[in-house]
């Protein structure tokens, strides 16, 4: 009962740790940068959805559900906002140079939060429901159920996109080559604020859903965007199954680790573990998809 | 105005010769403390609002981040400054302990709410700390869950943080001392967000009382898992969940029976001043106040006393806060001759029908200094 409680938990966090780090790899393909703004999109995502719940009768505000469609919204808007000041003006300098101007997007965006919203933790509603289902020992929470049903229609939904659609292959030509792309009618530019749009959009469901059982303050970002790092570089720099599949990593080591050990074990034991990829698979698991990176 | 109110104020204003001086404000705004920066500069700024235009007080409010270096600027710019007498600083440990030194060579009181057992600990004239440390709030935390909940095992969480582990030191030592050693003692760093494995550990260390030492988001975190898991064992948090602000992260019913430890809480009133403070701040800045922001006042409040008595100078303030007592709205303040000026502690516990918790126990001078 034990391990299905711990393994339920370990699914719901590595399912919105997934959501993150598929944003950050759709960005990184398709610039060949790291947006480290990813992890401040997920604190707009929680924070969306708490501003919109004051606008919505008391009848309606109770329900993530509800506020999803304006986190995707809203988080897309910003991840437009974020390709036009942060990378477009800067494409034709060094990679480093947009991991910079990404950086300085996200303390804005820190700030700008903690000014608006204040610096206390909050939380954003359930998406359906936020009481628990009992099943003989084990205690279901119908948030984190709804978690991983929600982190698993949107993650089939962008492999649909990407993968047996017109707009996916053009997506995944700008990313594997932008310049053959361009010689084949591509408009790279518009393909690229997609990219950042689905990244951030993405990054902002994961606020949303995560925020409700663990909080948000506007200093999360940082620590979340660490993770979507971390388990991009054991998944496989640049490769969406990759990612998905460190995120997982990520979870189920912290939660089985942290039960059995200790949690500062498991902190060490993941950075040791991250180590090991870098040392033994520099590809990661799933193999390197892009050849450049910052 | 009538004309004996003008006449007192001018002669407060010569008695102190305090027109144009500046009582600095540094506190953390941005970061991860900003939430207990606020609440001190609040508290600082409600003060000054009561009596700083008789005695020609003006403030200037400075952001200190989280870095040392932040507070170290914000303090040599605030000392360009024409007429100061005292500042408020920071509760962020390490930038008090960065202040220390320039407090030294400029001779200036520090005015906190730092919770940091080491800042007064080095020996320095010029801090003074107005929230009950970690040997004051520790003793009532550990005499609380052995004393009146009989815990025999108890299992203490604490935070990776420098806050952390002198909460957890002084705490194992007093459940030590009462003959209830902690079972487990299991740090936390401050990103961990599932707290299954932590709470899973602690039920299989047989532990019947869990003993917090937390921020306020893992605090909450750990309520809400101990809820859901049906963790049927008294929880006596840190001061963090005495904050309005973690409490409303939390339903009524999650925080049934879980208690904490703190100096004061404000919103649980008990005396008429304290709720006409509440009150005060509840329409000065839209949010209830936490027990920092109450300790922060009467910091201030301190100060503006000293100043009414005659103190011209930061000398005079700082000899002033070293020997005098004063009656606080939270307690009685008096430095035990390390600049710690607060002694008492309350628990407060929640009962589960709402987020407003009583005071279900007071412990006075702990540390005997009164």
């Amino acid at each position: 009962m034990l391990l299905a409680q711990l393994s339920l938990n370990a699914l719901a966090l590595g399912s919105s740790y997934a959501l993150i780090a598929l944003g950050f790899v759709l960005v990184l393909n398709a610039t060949g940068a790291v947006n480290f703004a990813q992890g401040d999109a997920v604190m707009a995502g929680g924070f969306i959805a708490i501003a919109a719940a004051s606008f919505f009768p008391e009848a309606f505000n109770t329900y993530g559900i509800v506020m999803l469609p304006i986190v995707l919204v809203g988080t897309g808007l910003l991840g437009l906002a974020l390709s036009a000041v942060a990378y477009l003006p800067l494409r034709r300098h060094p990679p480093v140079t947009v991991f910079v101007s990404t950086i300085a997007v996200g303390i804005i965006l820190t700030n700008s939060f903690n000014a608006l919203f204040g610096a206390a933790p909050r939380a954003t509603p359930p998406l359906l429901g936020g009481g628990q289902t009992v099943l003989g020992n084990l205690s279901l929470s119908q948030q984190s159920l709804a978690v991983i049903a929600t982190a698993a229609a949107l993650i089939a939904g962008l492999g649909f996109l990407l993968h047996a659609t017109q707009l996916g292959r053009r997506l995944r030509a700008t990313a594997q080559d932008p310049e053959i792309a361009r010689a084949l009618g591509i408009n790279v530019t518009r393909m690229i604020c997609l990219s950042f749009i689905l990244g951030t959009a993405l990054a902002g469901t994961a606020g949303l859903l995560l925020a409700n059982q663990f909080f948000l303050t506007p200093n999360d970002g940082g620590v979340l965007m660490l993770k979507a790092y971390i388990a991009v570089a054991i998944g496989g720099w640049g490769s969406l199954r990759g990612a998905a599949a460190g995120a997982m990593f990520i979870a189920f080591f912290e939660v089985f680790v942290a039960t059995w050990l200790s949690h500062p074990v498991a902190e060490a034991g993941l950075y040791l573990a991250l180590f090991a990829v870098l040392l033994l698979r520099p590809q990661g698991l799933y193999g390197e998809a892009v050849q450049r990176r910052a | 105005m009538p004309w004996k109110h003008i006449l007192t104020a001018a002669m407060l204003l010569g008695a102190t010769g305090a027109a144009g001086q500046t009582l600095p404000i540094l506190v953390p705004l941005t970061g991860f403390l900003s939430l207990e920066g606020t609440s001190q500069r609040n508290g600082a700024t409600l003060a000054l609002a009561d009596a700083a235009a008789d005695l020609g007080v003006e403030h200037d409010i400075s952001d200190t981040g989280t870095s040392p270096e932040v507070a170290v600027n914000a303090f040599l710019r605030a000392m360009d400054q024409d007429d100061v007498r005292a500042v408020v600083a920071p509760m962020l440990g390490t930038q008090m302990l960065a202040l220390l030194p320039l407090a030294t060579e400029f001779k200036m009181p520090l005015l906190t709410v730092s919770g940091t057992a080491s800042i007064t600990e080095q020996g320095n004239p010029y801090i003074f700390r107005f929230f009950p440390g970690d040997s004051v709030v520790k003793q009532a935390h550990a005499r609380y869950a052995v004393e009146e909940l009989g815990a025999k095992r108890p299992a203490v969480i604490f935070q990776t943080t420098a806050y952390g582990q002198s909460g957890r030191t002084h705490l194992a030592a007093n459940l030590t001392e009462l003959g209830s050693p902690p079972v487990l003692e299991e740090p936390l760093d401050v990103a961990v967000k599932d707290m299954l494995p932590v709470l899973t550990k602690a039920r299989q260390a047989g532990a019947d009382a869990l003993l917090l030492h937390l921020h306020a988001g893992p605090t909450a975190l750990v309520v809400r898992q101990a809820a859901a898991m049906g963790l049927d064992i008294p929880i006596v948090a840190g001061s963090a969940m005495h904050q309005p602000a973690t409490a409303a992260l939390l339903e009524p019913d999650e925080l049934t029976g879980v208690c904490a430890e703190t100096g004061s809480s404000p919103i649980s009133g008990g005396h008429p001043d304290i709720e006409t403070f509440t009150e005060r701040y509840q329409a000065e800045f839209d949010t209830q106040p936490d027990a920092f922001a109450l300790h922060q006042y009467d910091a201030v409040r301190m100060y503006l006393a000293a100043l009414a008595k005659g103190a011209v100078n930061a000398d005079d303030i700082q000899a002033a806060l070293s020997s005098e007592s004063y009656e606080g709205l939270a307690m009685t303040y008096k430095s035990d001759g390390t600049g710690n000026m607060a002694h008492d502690a309350v628990i407060i516990c929640y009962d589960g029908s709402s987020r407003t918790p009583e005071i279900v126990k007071r412990y006075e001078n702990l540390s005997g200094v009164l």
